[in-house]
């Protein structure tokens, strides 16, 4: 199975802070892939180094066939991604800004696909709003949206159900399935456990910068314990090691 | 929560915000910069007394000021967006009322003792320091650096308490604000007419009295106790809707290439708060200061053309209106597309280009009103352009999307200052002995170009920051 993600000792060092440390893994096509920790663990730090945002201090990764560092663009122009904190330009107004990502990424046929996504994430009515008169939930929906408007196969989302409502967190949550089981791979990460006990194959954990554990849901959270009380006993193990 | 401690924690606020983004030596340092100005400039105060009486250039200064109180005010109207863009949610103590069980009121109060104090430390106390350190050196007292002092706060203040009213009156209602600015013009009027001094600070510097001081300190306490009295969080709703206006500005702008993102740059201005006020305030009011100065001065020294020493000013003041385009924009927020921080820059330049035709459109005006306009307008084209490109390419070079934050930083500032003032103030002096020597500024445009070929390599190679 072709491998979509292959991160070999990927390091990243901010100063005398080592964020990534030595991470290898791999997330094969077709995957729904979950890094899970707590905040601060890196796993922000590892989705910008899998997508060029930042270069590693060490190692190397390649997304998709191609070295994340030799080309940063040319990974981003296939890629969808869902940053952590960014949010859309205060002064374009929804429909413009997914307009603005559609002709950065040179996409025909821009209204059938804005159309698709703001019906789909039901948020047409906000869709002549400025983004910064969006709220929160919405400005996550216009965020997703944009990672997904060029159909991607792979996607690279961080916390991608902050701030949604339950029935839209739903609809993310089976857009994501579908989307696994039409061939698409997604590189999940968050510190919702239940997220990733519901919707990821493989599962990985990392604490202060250290992939801890890297293996499918059912088989880490096996043996009758929950997804949980393994994560719990992992970090808490490792924080006291 | 009593306010003193709320003022205590927004001034280490302050300063950790700054601190974060410059580095806490580099921004301690930004005062001392400021200090080593005022004392160069105070120096040369001899050498232009013939063409620039003390009393002259004591209002320019005072007036400075004021407009220095209405910037860091200002902020408050625009300060929430910026500050998204630039540190993410950002979550100041200031616009925290709802969660915190402090009254708006006071956290308003807090506010501004908090902009009072950290402004004067940061820009007023060091420019006295450094002109009271000349006082020796150019013959004058230097008692005089107190005075200067206290007029310069005075005049700091009464804009930054004024802008704080404006807001605060815009904040409940547009209607209020536009009377009230009714109000206050005729008033100017009226007060203008009846021998009271408009401008107390600067009436205050010439004379010390009681009365100036009185009134002074009136138009500052009553606006900043109206404001603390009257501010509100709770702003109309002001949600407007807007049809796709991006891809018909796109589609008019094909041709220049980036026309989405310089189609974004003029939305971005047309639509963000303060967009018409930062254009008077911050462009043209001082440019029609410039401009008044200027034909004064030619009444010192007949003969001489003031049109090319405007178009090196215009050129130098231009260069903001990068600051302008990058305000509500940083590269974070295009990390996670295929784009780079190069080509980012490019459309900014373009964008800029564009806006270069409202200080052009000023130079024409300028030169039509100009006794000499006719001939000496190709020198000071050539001169205004040239300068132009010439700062812009050093701005975007020592500072790349983030000239409204780095310049703050000493070190930046200081390159920045010695990088344009020797050729600006070179420029100046040839094109007083001849107009004609304004060409001499199309030297500028190679090191520009170098400038912006560097400042793409070097911006190329920035990384977001982390921890």
């Amino acid at each position: 199975m072709r491998q979509m993600i292959e991160a070999v000792d990927l390091t990243k060092d901010y100063g005398s802070v080592t964020a990534v440390n030595r991470v290898s893994f791999s997330v094969a096509e077709g995957e729904l892939f979950g890094l899970l920790g707590p905040n601060g663990s890196g796993k922000t730090t590892m989705i910008r180094m899998l997508t060029g945002q930042v270069r590693p201090t060490a190692g190397s990764a390649r997304v998709m066939g191609l070295d994340v560092a030799d080309d940063p663009i040319a990974v981003r122009r296939l890629v969808g991604i869902i940053p952590e904190q960014e949010t859309p330009p205060s002064f374009l107004t929804a429909e413009e800004y997914l307009h603005f990502v559609a002709r950065i990424r040179n996409l025909d046929a821009v209204e059938e696909r804005c159309d698709h996504w703001f019906d789909l994430l039901e948020f047409g009515e906000k869709r002549n709003v400025l983004c910064k008169d969006l709220s929160r939930g919405t400005r996550q929906k216009l965020m997703f949206a944009q990672a997904f408007l060029h159909r991607p196969r792979l996607a690279l989302i961080d916390e991608p159900l902050i701030n949604l409502d339950p029935i839209v967190q739903r609809t993310v949550k089976d857009f994501l399935e579908d989307y696994v089981q039409d061939g698409g791979t997604v590189f999940l990460s968050t510190h919702i456990l239940e997220i990733a006990a519901e919707i990821c194959d493989r599962i990985g954990v990392i604490h202060n910068g250290r992939l801890l554990s890297c293996g499918r849901t059912e088989d880490l959270a096996g043996s009758g314990r929950s997804l949980e009380r393994f994560f719990l006993d992992l970090v808490r193990g490792d924080a006291g090691a | 929560m009593p306010v003193p401690d709320l003022f205590f924690t927004m001034m280490k606020e302050e300063w950790r915000m700054h601190s974060t983004v410059f580095g806490s030596r580099g921004f301690a340092l930004f005062p001392v910069v400021v200090a080593t100005f005022a004392f160069l400039g105070s120096l040369t105060l001899p050498v232009f007394s013939d063409v620039l009486p003390h009393q002259t250039a004591a209002l320019l200064a005072l007036v400075l000021f004021l407009l220095m109180g209405v910037m860091v005010g200002s902020f408050g109207l625009m300060g929430r967006e910026f500050m998204n863009r630039r540190f993410g949610q950002a979550s100041l103590i200031a616009y925290a009322s709802r969660s915190l069980p402090v009254s708006e009121r006071r956290i308003f109060a807090a506010f501004f003792a908090k902009d009072t104090v950290y402004y004067i430390l940061l820009y007023v106390l060091p420019f006295a320091a450094g002109f009271t350190a000349a006082t020796p050196f150019v013959s004058l007292d230097p008692a005089l650096g107190l005075l200067a002092f206290v007029s310069l706060t005075l005049a700091f203040l009464m804009g930054l308490s004024a802008v704080c009213l404006l807001s605060t009156l815009y904040a409940r209602s547009v209607r209020l604000l536009i009377g009230a600015a009714a109000v206050l013009a005729v008033s100017g009027i009226a007060v203008s007419h009846s021998g009271i001094p408009v401008f107390p600070p600067y009436a205050f510097l010439l004379d010390p009295a009681p009365r100036p001081l009185v009134l002074a300190l009136l138009l500052i306490l009553v606006p900043a106790a109206a404001s603390v009295l009257l501010v509100t969080v709770d702003y109309p709703d002001r949600t407007k809707r807007f049809r796709n206006s991006l891809d018909p500005i796109a589609g008019r702008l094909r041709r220049l290439g980036s026309a989405h993102f310089i189609a974004k740059d003029a939305l971005d201005l047309l639509r963000s708060e303060g967009g018409a006020g930062k254009v008077i305030f911050s462009f043209l009011l001082p440019l029609g200061l410039i401009w008044v100065c200027l034909r004064i001065l030619i009444r010192f020294i007949p003969g001489i053309d003031p049109l090319v020493v405007f178009a090196v000013l215009l050129g130098v003041i231009s260069a903001t209106i990068y600051n302008w385009l990058t305000e509500f924009d940083s590269f974070s927020a295009y990390a996670f597309l295929p784009v780079e921080v190069a080509g980012v820059i490019d459309a900014k330049l373009k964008s800029y280009a564009l806006a270069n035709l409202l200080p052009l459109a000023v130079l024409v005006l300028a030169a039509a009103t100009s006794a000499g306009g006719a001939g000496s307008f190709l020198p000071a084209l050539a001169t205004f352009l040239s300068v132009s490109a010439y700062t812009l390419a050093v701005t975007v070079y020592l500072t790349g999307l983030y000239p409204n934050v780095m310049l703050y930083h000493a070190g930046v500032f200081l390159r920045y200052v010695l990088a344009t003032s020797p050729a600006l103030l070179l420029l100046i002096f040839a094109s007083l002995l001849n107009p004609a020597y304004g060409f001499l500024s199309l030297l500028l445009v190679l090191p520009a170009a170098l400038l912006i070929a560097r400042g793409r390599t070097r911006w190329r190679a920035w990384e977001m920051p982390g921890y």
